[in-house]
């Protein structure tokens, strides 16, 4: 309980503005596509040149809680994820958005974010030196399953046909191997010069996810907005309360999943979301109502990927092992004041480390009462005509992939993937698998090339894949996560193929 | 054998993508170092057998309902091609040489003069367009250029 | 605001303005900073740490942006900035010494020490080797000995192929004379480390400004420094020379400030004059010193002569490769 003395840090005038501003911040920014929260950490980092170690860690800390959760606001109100952490968010979110209850999937999404959230950073609080332990356990070996298990996922994302959901995850490995190779720098499918930088993954993100719904709103043609939109329903706050308590299956089978993937380093929060929710479909007794703005969805997905920032900080901060590109920004931040994260830092740095960590818990609060704040303003934006729509969304897409490296060719990548994207989605792909597929790429195979020279060096690489207890319980996992679901398709609970 | 129009746009769309896959397989299992494409000749023989699954469901099961939804009909393609073609232009020509702001001010402005429908003859509708464009330009320069310090391509009109 | 009434400054005097003539005014808008690897890694925040104070009248006057182009060791980051780049002096980047020239040597990309000017040096990171915390070996001679009698199953980590690390492990095979299993990460020295603290692997290359932080924290012993002589950070901690292995420091990462070949004399020289005065600034030592890493400030003629050096000293090296 020794956390509970430092809460006083937290709520001095400079440190409390700090957090407050980081979060509004962080929210504003994260519902912006191409801001992922790495950048926003880094571009917080001068600022904290000039702070106290305390109140630089406060801001950056803020800033990522809030980017994360605020990667929520576009992906309901535009379907498009604001970081790929987002993506299983669209698929209930921008449903029930549609459907004139944008206002209600804001505030299901704040409040699920919430729950996670504290309950992720408690876990980082009493259980950092078990999780610690734990995390360190994930090598080569465990971190390919890992992304197997991803894989597993993909087929029965975006509710179309299992064989198309499989084909786009596949083009989405596909996709990225484009470039160099990350160990031997051989260059891969360069078909054209601007690919030479391969395919930047939030990029690619906002081309699949934002330039199909251009493309969708221009199809409209010149006439006035639909008149079932303008229905922007208010909803009442205690309802969402309610709901979400009333969904404590989805709450913990997203918080549970979301603070486990975070944990593992590497391969993290960027999958937690996608998985949390296709195990809160698997658990349901509603499975069909999935996709189509369902709130257990939302609340799965949401719940997960801010319980997650929690536990991925856990890594960092006892073993100085950043798992995310986030955390190695925050590792740059405790280093730049001399600070050296160790099994020891919470006994060495008690004055920095504590109210760091107890800034997050309150940092969850006013997220999550100024999301509820914006969420009846933000859920007007479905009163936009159209033509203003399409043209902001088109113009943000462009900066927003070109500020993620100052790369045009990631801009004219992103605009052909897009424009692909719109053929595919007309006929039966949906972007999140193939997006899943982009970003299991590369963990699966940087593992599985890590893991094959060390088992070359010494037992082979069955004995190196195959044994060992975790890797046995996540091949476990992976073939009865397969089994169910085509046991599931064989009693035919699925529904029937197709159905776009 | 009658092969019209319907069955051909059935056709298209798997067609590619199988040839997409033949395509990446063929370099896959050619291009050297063997070591670095080893993990792509395994997703290449993947993609292969799923989009040949693919198609040769579309040749056998025409009923299904996902295999139909992809014609897109005439008055839809009327209707966005104009937008895509000044987005094309605006992505790959524009952006780059004419600088950010000053092709997306354009742009936005050409968008909602096309596809908004208030009459074009009142001086009220003239008035909205521009502040919507000059607005929304404002916001987006202060965002990336000023707290951002976002570094875009040289401007024409400005710098 | 300021950069808006500039901005429309400028509109107003538009055709009378070219950028041959500017070299006075030079800089008047904010510099870019291109890093070929991920924010938050070691190159990316020392760059963050030494132009922090680029914007101060007695420096630049302008503030300098960090932008990172992460992939492929780097590689992907230096061919955009050896053919995209433009060469106006607005547009600088961080080399890492020997990671761009071992890479030129070997082919496939589209740059070479020919197609850089460097500025000045800000930093000498040496590699060492690293075991875990509770690991067997207590100096390099144990780990040379294992090796010998188990050949080719000493697994060790480091941040790449064709890096640094690399390098070094090259020196330390061909010193010793046995046979090692490199194991290259993809995921760059913190999971080389990563790879090295959770056992992965029974030893690894790395940083030493990492290592140095690693062990601080309890996680890692460090056994021998890549370099000529021992450095401040680690004086308890022999060099490979001391400890009997042929090695030099062919592997020491240096890092520091370039632009593009074709960037006007007149702006290299005026930041090659201010630039190391900013890494010698006070608050940029003491933040320096503060997060373990050292620090070797070498002038634009310094670097050029040790360019040169490395040029060849790596020919020989991977000439067998």
């Amino acid at each position: 309980m020794t956390f509970l003395a430092y809460f006083g840090p937290v709520f001095e005038p400079v440190s409390f503005l700090l957090l407050l501003g980081g979060t509004i911040g962080g929210l504003i920014l994260g519902a912006t596509p191409g801001l992922s929260p790495t950048m926003t950490v880094a571009l917080l980092i001068p600022f904290t040149f000039h702070l106290q170690p305390v109140q630089g860690l406060i801001l950056l800390g803020a800033a990522y809680t809030s980017t994360v959760a605020g990667g929520a606001v576009s992906a309901i109100l535009l379907k498009i994820p604001g970081a790929p952490a987002n993506i299983a968010t669209t698929l209930d979110g921008h449903q029930m958005a549609q459907s004139g209850q944008g206002a209600r999937a804001l505030q299901l999404s704040f409040l699920a974010s919430l729950v996670g959230g504290v309950i992720g950073v408690f876990l980082l609080i009493f259980l950092t030196p078990i999780l610690a332990e734990w995390a360190l356990s994930f090598g080569p070996s465990e971190s390919f399953w890992i992304a197997i298990l991803g894989v597993t996922v993909i087929g029965t994302l975006g509710g179309g046909s299992v064989l198309k959901g499989l084909l786009a995850g596949c083009i989405g490995l596909w996709l990225a191997t484009i470039g160099f190779d990350d160990i031997m720098g051989a260059q891969r499918f360069i078909f054209h010069p601007s690919l030479g930088g391969g395919i930047n993954i939030i990029a690619a993100l906002i081309g699949l996810f934002a330039i199909p719904q251009v493309i969708s709103l221009l199809a409209r043609g010149r006439r006035h907005r639909d008149v079932d939109v303008i229905r922007v329903a208010r909803h009442p706050l205690m309802q969402s309360v309610r709901e979400v308590l009333g969904r404590s299956r989805s709450v913990g089978i997203g918080t549970a999943v979301g603070s486990i993937i975070g944990l593992i380093p590497g391969v993290g929060g960027q999958i937690a979301g996608l998985v949390a929710y296709d195990q809160a479909k698997n658990f349901s007794a509603e499975r069909d109502k999935f996709g189509t703005g369902h709130s257990e969805g939302i609340i799965a997905a949401e719940s997960a990927n801010n319980a997650m920032v929690g536990p991925s900080l856990v890594p960092l901060l006892t073993l100085s092992i950043p798992g995310s590109p986030t955390a190695a920004v925050l590792l740059g931040g405790l280093i730049i004041h001399g600070i050296f994260p160790g099994p020891d830092i919470f006994r060495l740095y008690p004055n920095v480390v504590w109210p760091f960590v107890n800034s997050m818990l309150v940092g969850q609060l006013l997220m999550c009462a100024f999301g509820l704040v914006i969420a009846g303003f933000a859920a007007r934006i479905a009163m936009v005509h159209h033509s203003v729509m399409a043209a902001v969304v088109l113009a943000l897409a462009v900066f927003g992939s070109y500020s993620v490296q100052h790369s045009m060719n990631d801009v004219y990548i992103m605009m052909a993937l897009g424009v692909g994207m719109y053929f595919l989605e007309r006929y039966g792909f949906s972007p999140a698998p193939l997006v899943l597929g982009l970003i299991l790429g590369p963990i699966a195979e940087g593992n599985f090339v890590e893991g094959a020279m060390i088992a070359r060096a010494q037992d082979g690489i069955l004995m190196y894949f195959f044994t060992g207890t975790l890797n046995l319980v996540l091949i476990g996992i992976v073939l009865a996560s397969v089994g169910y679901s085509a046991w599931l398709e064989l009693r035919g609970r699925r529904g029937p193929e197709g159905g776009v | 054998m009658r092969v019209d129009m319907r069955t051909l746009e059935r056709l298209l769309p798997p067609g590619l993508i199988l040839i997409v896959g033949i395509w990446v397989a063929a370099i896959s299992y050619t291009q050297s170092p063997a070591a670095a494409f080893a993990f792509p000749r395994i997703i290449a023989t993947v993609f292969v057998v799923l989009s040949l699954a693919v198609f040769i469901r579309t040749v056998l099961r025409p009923e299904a309902e996902d295999v139909t939804s992809a014609a897109i009909p005439t008055a839809e393609w009327r209707n966005f091609l104009p937008g895509l073609a000044i987005g094309l232009i605006y992505v790959y020509l524009a952006a780059a040489n004419v600088g950010f702001y000053t092709s997306t001010a354009v742009v936005v402005f050409l968008l909602i003069t096309l596809y908004d429908p208030a009459p074009h003859n009142r001086s009220a509708t003239w008035i909205r367009r521009i502040v919507i464009t000059a607005g929304f330009v404002a916001v987006m320069y202060g965002l990336f250029a000023i707290i951002l310090n976002v570094f875009s391509p040289r401007e024409i009109l400005f710098r | 605001m300021k950069k808006l009434l500039a901005a429309a400054l400028a509109l107003a005097t538009v055709p009378a303005v070219t950028l041959a003539d500017a070299h006075g005014s030079y800089p008047d808008r904010p510099i870019m900073l291109m890093i070929s690897y991920g924010a938050g890694g070691a190159t990316d925040f020392q760059a963050r740490i030494v132009t922090m104070t680029a914007g101060n009248e007695d420096a630049l006057g302008m503030p300098i942006a960090i932008i990172n182009k992460p992939g492929a060791g780097g590689r992907v980051g230096w061919n955009w900035f050896a053919t995209q780049a433009e060469t106006d002096g607005y547009t600088l980047a961080a080399y890492n010494i020997p990671h761009f020239i071992a890479q030129s040597i070997k082919g496939g990309v589209e740059y070479s020490a020919d197609s850089f000017e460097p500025i000045a040096n800000w930093g000498a990171d040496p590699a060492v080797f690293v075991v875990a915390a509770d690991s067997p070996f207590n100096s390099m001679t144990d780990v040379v000995e294992w090796a010998k009698a188990n050949p080719g199953k000493l697994t060790f980590s480091g941040a790449g192929l064709f890096v640094g690390h690399h390098i070094a492990a090259l020196q330390l095979e061909k010193a010793s004379g046995v046979q090692l299993a490199y194991i290259p990460n993809s995921k760059g020295g913190a999971g080389a480390m990563k790879a090295v603290i959770a056992g992965e692997v029974m030893g690894g290359v790395n940083n030493l400004s990492d290592a140095f932080r690693a062990r601080e924290a309890g996680t890692v012993k460090i056994l021998g420094v890549f370099d000529l002589e021992r450095n401040d950070f680690l004086p308890d901690v022999p060099t490979l020379v001391e400890q009997g292995f042929d090695v030099d420091n062919s592997s020491v990462n240096f890092r520091g400030i370039m632009v593009p070949k074709g960037t006007p004399q007149g702006i290299i020289d005026k930041l090659s004059e201010i630039v190391p005065t900013m890494f010698e600034n006070g608050r940029v030592q003491g933040k320096m010193k503060a997060g373990g890493s050292p620090m070797h400030i070498m002038t634009r003629e310094e670097v050029q002569a040790m360019w040169a050096a490395r040029q060849s000293a790596l020919a020989e090296l991977l000439a067998g490769l």
